[in-house]
């Protein structure tokens, strides 16, 4: 009932686990970073030498120059922008729209076989060439990507949500909860959803790391995120013609990208297990 | 006459599936006065629990089917009663314990929000005075209420069901049905549970349907008993009428499969014998095959009820024509 007692007592938990303690730091770091980019960053993304192009790491470009001469941290710090706000909305697109469709696939069995039928008509679609449908009809556009990103991964989400809502739907206490005049919204937010999110949440993190990835496949392809702007995908795929001679142009971001990726997934493994009172010691 | 708030007559239940037709409750009648108790007794799948399900409005549907019949609660018949109304009942004038306290409590909301949730439902309380409620009502049933805050995993199993009847007596319903609400437990747990469920009866003057296939705990605390075979009642009194002067076979042969502590026989009396597959259910009368006193005239026919006083009915081919 106590909100602040409830979520302290949340955080005590999770500040138990120090692995995703420590990938909440990293998750926090990279936020500050995208905010502050602009006072952090020592070049702009965009300012082009070619005088000092393909500068290995030294003191001056820590992370080296691209082949037009840009300053890699500089874009990894500018870049970190767009990566992270395509992860968390594009997958925040896909859990609200698979979630959704998924519990009232499982609630209402009368709906079941025409959501799941049209999920599955959805996923044998390639993920990619349905994203880039979606970009196209839609126009090509930071958002539009987020969107194309998150729709694509709707059918994989509802079918999970599906899944854990079937088990949890004929467990007792939803019965009990219907005995006491609880209407199916209430049973639904209150005791089938909070009994079934762990699934959600491991998935959403290890989608997040998809998303980006995604998003950056779209980049490369000219969806989405435009040449000059620096998206870590983008740069990836920029990297990938020089990776013999200036292999750090593909590894920075790369590295990039997996950290934040990996720290996403030990944080949703944290929460997962903090957020289930029976796991509590 | 008292007031009677709830009066089942002839209730009709199936589960039809594409392989068969499970007949659970053939009707199925009975009435209950006001703070009285009735207990439905039976072995396991004589359709105790579709029946209360059935009163309740709960009959999972698909695959249940109620055929038939009527509920009336308060002189209103629930088995037409809009959704919407039924859900007002429940929970706030008809109440239910469920068999298992082991799972019957959502395992992330802590006990005392499942108990504020019910009072929250069915009554205009604030989001404060309803956890005082549920405080109110964990002490009432023999828990402190400081626990209020602690989560169902951190509860005894009789603790549980402890929970269980508080979160049912919140909104002091009319209508209380416990559905072997002590079946799960130890016996000297159980023992606590019945006496707890006897003293808040009579405190909040609640009628009781206790389904139980426990003979002790009817003698305990009801004051009428059915016994239910194959959905349907076979014998219906008071529990004098029953206890002394029973009448159906299957009923003394219940009582007969007691253990009797002081008489030391080697072996346990059985009812020769299973229960009937209730997909196909034999003709007539529905013990026929396991009864010692079966007649030609019990394979055919429907078996009708007899009444062998005001009280007390019996549904026995023995007893048609009025020789009781």
């Amino acid at each position: 009932m106590n909100k602040h007692s409830m979520l302290s007592e949340i955080w005590r938990r999770f500040r138990k686990n120090r692995q995703a303690v420590a990938g909440l730091i990293v998750l926090v770091l990279f936020v500050v970073v995208a905010v502050f980019a602009e006072q952090l960053a020592p070049f702009g993304y965009d300012d082009q030498d070619a005088s000092r192009a393909m500068i290995a790491p030294c003191l001056e470009f820590p992370f080296g120059t691209d082949n037009l001469g840009r300053d890699v941290l500089s874009r990894l710090l500018y870049g970190s922008r767009y990566s992270l706000s395509i992860g968390f909305l594009a997958v925040g697109i896909s859990v609200l729209t698979g979630g959704f469709l998924g519990v009232i696939a499982a609630y209402y069995p009368k709906l079941d076989n025409i959501i799941m039928r049209c999920m599955d008509l959805f996923m044998a679609i390639p993920q990619m060439l349905l994203a880039m449908c979606i970009v196209t009809a839609l126009g090509s556009s930071l958002f539009n990507l987020m969107l194309a990103v998150g729709l694509s991964s709707t059918p994989k989400f509802a079918r999970v949500v599906r899944a854990s809502v079937l088990a949890t739907r004929e467990q007792e206490f939803v019965e009990a909860a219907r005995a006491i005049g609880a209407g199916n919204w209430r049973i639904i937010l209150h005791h089938i959803l909070p009994n079934s999110i762990s699934a959600l949440i491991v998935q959403a993190t290890l989608a997040m790391a998809g998303a980006i990835i995604s998003a950056s496949a779209l980049s490369f392809l000219g969806f989405g995120i435009q040449a000059p702007m620096p998206e870590w995908g983008a740069m990836l795929s920029a990297g990938r013609k020089y990776i013999r001679t200036q292999a750090y142009l593909t590894v920075i971001p790369g590295l990039a990208i997996m950290v934040v990726v990996y720290a996403l997934n030990v944080v949703g493994d944290g929460l997962r297990d903090c957020l289930d009172p029976r796991l509590k010691k | 006459m008292a007031e009677s708030i709830l009066e089942v007559r002839n209730l009709e239940i199936r589960y039809v599936t594409d392989e068969e037709t499970v007949c659970a409750v053939n009707d199925i009648s009975f009435s209950l006065e006001k703070g009285e108790s009735i207990g439905l007794v039976g072995e396991t799948g004589a359709g105790k629990t579709t029946t209360a399900l059935g009163i309740m409005g709960l009959v999972p549907d698909p695959p249940g089917e109620i055929v038939g019949g009527s509920v009336l609660f308060e002189g209103q018949n629930l088995l037409r009663m809009p959704e919407k109304n039924l859900r007002e009942i429940r929970g706030g004038k008809i109440s239910m314990i469920f068999q298992d306290p082991m799972t019957s409590l959502n395992p992330v909301m802590t006990v005392g929000e499942q108990i504020a949730e019910v009072v929250l439902l069915h009554s205009k309380m604030s989001k404060g005075e309803a956890r005082k409620k549920a405080m109110e009502m964990l002490e009432q049933v023999g828990i402190p209420g400081g626990r209020c805050d602690d989560y169902p995993h951190q509860f005894s199993g009789g603790m549980k069901q402890r929970v269980m009847i508080a979160i049912a007596l919140a909104c002091s319903p009319e209508l209380l049905i416990a559905d072997e609400p002590t079946t799960a437990l130890d016996v000297t747990i159980q023992a606590q549970v019945l006496e707890l469920m006897r003293n808040l009866k009579q405190e909040y003057g609640t009628s009781l349907i206790l389904i139980t296939h426990d003979l002790g705990v009817v003698a305990k605390i009801c004051d009428k008993v059915a016994v239910v075979y194959a959905g349907e009642i076979i014998e219906y009194g008071t529990l004098k009428d029953i206890y002394t002067d029973k009448r159906h076979p299957y009923t003394i042969g219940l009582f007969d499969s007691l253990p009797d502590i002081e008489n030391e026989s080697a072996e346990l009396k059985v009812i020769q014998g299973m229960v009937p597959d209730p997909s196909c259910l034999p003709e007539g009368c529905k013990f026929h095959p396991r009864c010692p006193y079966a007649e030609e005239g019990c394979k055919h026919g429907r078996m009708e009820p007899v009444s062998v006083s005001e009280t007390h009915m019996v549904r026995c081919g023995r007893f048609r024509g009025g020789e009781v």
